[in-house]
């Protein structure tokens, strides 16, 4: 349970809110590459954290992130003409470079330097593993650029895609480490699902449905570790990394890709759920790849066109009662992707939290809301900033192990769960 | 478009709709201290105001009455209780242990909450100048017996656990 201000606290990231302000410390993900696939290609509408925004890339490939409207009456700069290294608003000309400084205004004459005192508001947009980033904090504090595996592997190794969420940021990062849904949720796809089926550890899954947990505070966020059965006394360990505010990673399976999520806010009731399968010393194979592209693993088809999944609130997720009842799916949606965003939309915008009654094995959930407003609160009291901006806290790996029963999987499994070039994942 | 009932209800709109009820009667949770370092901040701790949480720092032992050992508690107030009774009385049970400090009246808890399945969530709060062994030893003790294990760092993370489950 949260107290309502608590709640407002976390699910809150406008501009000035505390919550708002922690996510203004890190590199986010906000777009594909293959959005803004080419020099001078169409400029893409983008709303991060309730500021409304818009993405080009300029004729030198130059990419831009700036106010979506323009200074003059307010036009959105969407329809924009991106030519020329600015884009150029379609109703009286003026034209933006991608630092938003204006650099035309037609009506006046050029000797005047109007163009040089108008100035839209920018972001830094940077390219990096198939993926385009932005930082909106303070520019003095900008961290060092995002170092996260699954961006940094060759491209032939991993795949990356995203989603529209239509709930609040927290629901669904909360789903990315609540290790005990998945002997439930996503029962029957363990052993269907092409990107997870096969693995040896799917057995001591679904034989030991009732798992115990350890949860451990890690510099840059958590660990949690789901405990097992295994044969002869030793463990069969998940350990999921949550690194602060919105990057959980899910523990691998045999040698299929290693995946996990980066939640980020649009607005307080919307979130782009970023969803990327890499491995980490080889390429991804066609069937892999294919089956990424069809929504498989974490992945999800669309609605042609755009980023919404196929299945969503508007279909009722293509519910299939007559597939619930056989067993075949647990909730009756299909793909573990919606099975999750699903349950997650129907929480309403934004969770009440006041409402629920958590249990002991929920402490993963309640650890990192309490990391989150303590290092939101450190920041707006006392200019601390958070963890998670080190490229130490960002080389994390999930894993999956077998242990004997005295040893603690935070020393055990200490190397397994960092990220290192040229090494492959722990994985059972 | 026709919306489908999903769409309907999944709104900002609707989610005022929710019912005003508890959805929950309240919940007996005993916070049990394994060592006078945890004691410490479960003393602290309990000061706070609760919905019934019981705050329990040390534990004795009494084999003198027969063949059963029969162990009590010792909550803030110096009242003594037994450990059967509040176990099998509770909803929850905390148990909360220093690094490297003996932890192992865990055991006789752990026996009792399994005897009235219940679950026993174990908490390790090291002190900042804890050594990694001595949370290790915590951590083998404590891991056999509790559902969950949290190493977290400050009594403030107990509050917010606590809080967290209305105890
Ligand atoms: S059982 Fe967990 S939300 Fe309903
Ligand atoms: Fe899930």
């Amino acid at each position: 349970m949260l107290k309502k201000e608590q709640n407002e606290l976390v699910t809150q990231t406008g501009p000035g809110t505390p919550m708002g302000d922690l996510f203004r410390c890190y590199w986010l993900p906000i777009l594909l590459s293959e959005e803004l696939p080419e020099n001078d290609c169409p400029p893409v509408r983008v709303k991060v954290m309730s500021e409304r925004l818009v993405a080009f890339r300029d004729s030198e490939g130059k990419l831009g992130l700036i106010d979506e409207f323009c200074a003059h009456r307010g036009v959105s700069l969407w329809f924009g003409r991106n030519e020329e290294c600015g884009l150029r608003c379609p109703y009286h000309g003026w034209k933006f470079d991608t630092t938003g400084q204006c650099v035309e205004v037609p009506s006046e004459p050029v000797e005047s330097g109007y163009a040089k005192k108008i100035k839209l508001k920018s972001y830094p947009l940077i390219e990096k593993g198939g993926v385009l980033w932005t930082y909106m904090g303070p520019p003095e504090r900008q961290p060092v650029e995002p170092e996260w595996e699954f961006c940094t592997v060759p491209l032939n190794q991993s795949f990356t895609s995203k989603r529209l969420q239509e709930c609040n940021w927290l629901q669904a990062m909360e789903g990315g480490i609540d290790s005990s849904h998945v002997s439930f949720l996503h029962r029957g796809d363990l052993n269907n699902d092409p990107l997870f089926k096969g693995a040896a550890g799917n057995k001591y899954n679904l034989a030991d449905s009732k798992p115990v947990f350890e949860v451990v505070d890690a510099p840059g966020g958590l660990y949690i570790g789901a405990r097992r059965n295994a044969e002869e006394g030793s463990y069969y360990w998940r350990i999921t990394p949550w690194v602060m505010p919105c990057f959980t990673m899910v523990p691998p399976r045999g040698d299929h890709p290693i995946h996990g999520h980066f939640w980020v806010p649009i607005d307080d009731e919307t979130c782009t759920a970023w969803s990327f399968d890499y491995h980490p010393v080889r390429a991804l194979s066609d069937n892999e790849r294919n089956a990424m592209k069809d929504g498989k693993g974490i992945h999800v088809k669309y609605v042609p066109g755009t980023y919404r999944p196929l299945a969503n609130k508007d279909n009722d997720y293509l519910m299939d009662r007559a597939a619930q009842k056989a067993g075949k799916t647990f909730s009756g949606v299909e793909g573990i992707g919606m099975q999750d965003a699903s349950l997650q939309e129907s929480m309403g915008p934004i969770c009440d939290r006041t409402k629920e009654n958590l249990v002991g094995t929920d402490n993963g959930i309640i650890m990192a809301r309490h990391r989150l407003m303590r290092a939101a609160k450190a920041l707006r009291d006392k200019g601390e900033l958070p963890p998670g901006l080190t490229v130490d806290h960002m080389k994390v790996r999930s894993a999956a192990v077998i242990l004997p029963p005295d040893q603690h999987y935070k020393d055990a499994a200490k190397e397994a769960l960092i990220a290192k070039e040229g090494v492959r994942q722990a994985s059972v | 478009m026709l919306l489908s009932e999903s769409a309907r209800v999944t709104t900002a709109q609707e989610a005022k709709f929710r019912i005003q009820y508890p959805n929950s009667k309240p919940r007996a949770v005993k916070v049990i201290a394994l060592d006078t370092q945890s004691a410490k901040l479960v003393d602290e701790v309990s000061t706070l105001p609760w919905n019934g949480a019981a705050f329990f720092k040390s534990l004795s032992f009494d084999a003198a009455k027969g063949t059963n050992v029969k162990a009590w508690l010792n909550d803030l107030a110096g009242h003594t209780a037994d450990l059967a009774t509040e176990v099998a009385n509770a909803d929850c049970v905390v148990v909360i242990s220093g690094a490297g400090q003996d932890a192992h009246s865990v055991s006789l808890i752990a026996e009792l909450c399994t005897q009235h399945h219940k679950t026993l969530v174990a908490l390790v709060v090291p002190q900042d100048a804890a050594r990694d062994d001595e949370i290790d030893a915590s951590l083998r003790i404590l891991r056999p017996h509790a559902k969950m294990l949290v190493i977290a760092h400050g009594r403030d993370y107990i509050e917010a656990m606590l809080t967290a489950l209305r105890a």
